[in-house]
């Protein structure tokens, strides 16, 4: 997004947020994987840690909207770990580029069953 | 138990293993310790995300874990910590206390159905704990809750080689978290930048600590009544007392240690003793006052290595002071509330429901305008909402409003009833004005009533009563009188009237039992069919029963 400088211009693009984004939400716990916005990719693609494909970022008058579709370890509480997305995905967003986040958006595609208690 | 030494405690009360029941104590004790450094532990709040809130959550968490098995009597340690498992998992808040009931499930998993654990099953455990931690994120972190989880589980394992005596494993296992702590800013550096070890890692170490402290039998007040949010210092670093400004840690060595003399000793000397070992090397950690007295005493007894000594209080103040540390006031904490409350159960109850501050007080203790204002400023949001809960706090709670920096509004609620229909109608994504009109509006379809002593002979209202009856209030007006609680509710409900009501809430207080308060909620139901009866426990003194009629 442009930001007004003295002589020019910082450009961010939304590949570079989503790359934060990405990044901040693979080491958010409970988050095991991030998966492409339509399963239609199929389930191969679902658990790909290096894949920004889970992340939607989208930039309208100064404002950065973040959509983020997630894989949950199963077992753990879905809804605290949203909001730990959220948090997380916001505050490594503002803290690299100083711009607002104004929603992030946690879209949970599956859970992860890695062991049954 | 078949350990050779058994020098300082005579024997081993934990030779037959831990069952549920024994298990109960241990985790009501971490919980308590937790409490009681919760605010430290928000303190030390940078990583993930700086919002001071680490403490909290991993207090809320052990909360409601612990009220699942409060009132369980199962023997079976496997089927007990799977509760203890379910309940944290049903009330995990936040990144620390999701970790945390990850720990748990696999702590459970672990024991699964055996009826008691032994060293072994420890050990095992707390890998199996360490091992579920990792599994639910894709790029664990280290410098975290979860190194140190994984520092107890090796800790744990070395140990069990040793000794097959549960307080010593416990011991080797704080020991490490200890050390696992310590480290951890070298391993994240953004902690390390802002100086601080890492909070959920904290407590972590704090939960395991006040387990040590239950199974070494020492009692732990549960203060959550009286930790002011504002004092951090004295609820973190000197317990009850005043001065354990240091601590110190040291490995000796020397030749023929008596291990179980020299932990009485230190024992001695202050809060939080650990010392671990054998004959040759020694570990000591210990809080004291004055450093000097365990260096000297060790250095009488052979040679030191690694001596640290830290002045709690001052890294504590350094935590506050650093610009790094504060806690950012995030999008959720634009505005808190600050309630003046009366009780263990009200309190908990305020704190479920999100307030930022409580501050202690209530009809017979009013607090002070400055009490208000502390904790009004101690609260990292810019709007603040004041709930004075009693008549004669809202003139207090007013000049708190004009005398803050910030933003306050005095939501002028005159009892916990109120108050609550307050909280519930709290939004924190809209400003103060809208939620101060909202609160105003939810406070007024809630009637209170309250059961208590009269302190004197009157008549009010043309009610005679004598000093001593029990009497009820509609509002802060004297309605009815009558011999027993019961009897005063009953009255009560028919003055307030309960046409077009639907529920009725019973906060009962420190005076009754919650089998009474069920009785009583019980016959009234009976009375009033059509409406729902809940009874909470309040704690509150000097009044049997606050009652909210919605």
């Amino acid at each position: 997004m442009p930001k007004v400088e003295y002589a020019g211009q910082i450009e961010v693009s939304p590949t570079a947020i989503a790359s934060i984004a990405n990044e901040a939400v693979l080491t958010c716990y409970g988050v095991v994987g991030t998966c492409a916005k339509d399963l239609a990719a199929g389930l191969a693609n679902v658990l790909s840690p290096e894949s920004k494909r889970g992340i939607d970022v989208r930039i309208e008058e100064g404002h950065i909207t973040v959509d983020v579709y997630v894989v949950v370890e199963y077992g753990t509480r879905i809804a605290a770990v949203a909001r730990s997305v959220m948090n997380v995905v916001k505050y490594s967003i503002e803290r690299a580029v100083s711009v607002q986040v104004a929603e992030v958006n946690v879209h949970i595609r599956g859970l992860r069953v890695s062991s049954i208690d | 138990m078949a350990h050779k030494k058994e020098a300082s405690p005579p024997k081993n009360p934990t030779a037959n293993g831990i069952d549920g029941q024994e298990f109960k104590h241990l985790v009501k004790a971490g919980l308590a310790w937790l409490r009681r450094h919760q605010a430290t532990i928000n303190a030390l709040n940078v990583y993930p995300v700086p919002d001071g809130d680490t403490g909290t959550n991993m207090v809320l968490t052990m909360q409601s874990a612990w009220e699942e098995i409060a009132d369980s009597p199962e023997r079976n340690i496997g089927l007990l910590a799977h509760k203890v498992a379910q309940g944290a998992l049903m009330g995990a808040r936040g990144n620390s206390g999701v970790i945390l009931s990850q720990i748990w499930r696999g702590f459970a998993r672990s024991l699964d159905q055996k009826p008691v654990y032994h060293a072994a099953d420890l050990a095992a455990a707390f890998d199996e704990a360490a091992d579920t931690a990792y599994q639910g994120v894709t790029k664990p972190v280290e410098g975290t809750i979860l190194t140190v989880a994984r520092a107890v589980a090796d800790a744990a394992a070395r140990a069990v080689k040793d000794t097959s005596d549960l307080t010593r494993v416990q011991e080797h296992v704080v020991f490490a978290a200890h050390e696992a702590v310590a480290l951890t800013p070298s391993l994240l550096p953004v902690l390390a930048e802002a100086g601080v070890v890492d909070a959920g890692g904290q407590g972590l170490l704090v939960l395991l600590e006040g387990m040590l402290h239950s199974m070494r039998g020492e009692m732990i007040a549960d203060d959550a009544e009286l930790a002011e949010v504002g004092d951090l210092v004295a609820s973190a670093f000197g317990p009850g007392q005043a001065g354990y400004g240091y601590d110190v840690q040291f490995l000796l060595r020397g030749e023929g240690l008596d291990i179980d003399a020299i932990r009485a000793t230190i024992a001695e000397m202050g809060e939080c003793p650990l010392v671990v070992g054998d004959a040759d090397v020694v570990k000591v950690h210990v809080h004291v006052p004055d450093p000097g007295v365990p260096i000297s005493y060790g250095a009488g007894l052979g040679s030191l290595q690694d001596v640290v000594v830290e002045d709690m209080e001052a890294q504590t103040r350094d935590f506050l002071a650093k610009p790094g540390s504060t806690p950012a006031a995030d999008e959720d904490r634009k505005i808190d509330v600050v309630a003046v409350v009366m009780g263990e159960g009200l309190t908990l109850l305020f704190e479920s429901l999100g307030v930022g501050a409580i501050v202690q007080g209530g009809q017979t203790m009013n607090p002070s305008t400055q009490d208000l204002l502390d904790a009004v400023e101690s609260l990292p949001a810019s709007s603040v909402i004041l709930l004075p809960n009693n008549k004669n706090v809202v003139l207090a709670a007013q000049q708190a409003r004009d005398h803050s920096q910030k933003d306050v509004a005095v939501v002028p609620t005159r009892s916990i009833p109120e108050g609550i229909a307050a909280l519930l109608a709290l939004n924190r994504q809209a400003d103060l004005d809208m939620n101060v009109k909202a609160m105003k509006r939810a406070v007024k379809d809630v009637e209170t009533g309250k059961v208590t002593f009269a302190t004197r002979s009157a008549k009010i209202n043309d009610v005679e009563v004598t000093g001593g009856q029990l009497i009820g209030l509609h509002g802060d007006e004297l309605k009815v009188s009558g011999e027993s609680p019961g009897e005063v509710v009953r009255n009560l409900l028919k003055e307030i009237g309960t046409e077009d009501r639907e529920i009725v809430t019973l906060y009962y207080g420190d005076q009754v039992t919650e089998a009474e308060a069920n009785a009583l909620a019980q016959a009234l139901s009976h009375e009033w069919p059509d409406l729902e009866m809940e009874v909470v426990f309040g704690g509150q003194p000097n009044y049997h029963y606050f009652v909210s009629v919605e």
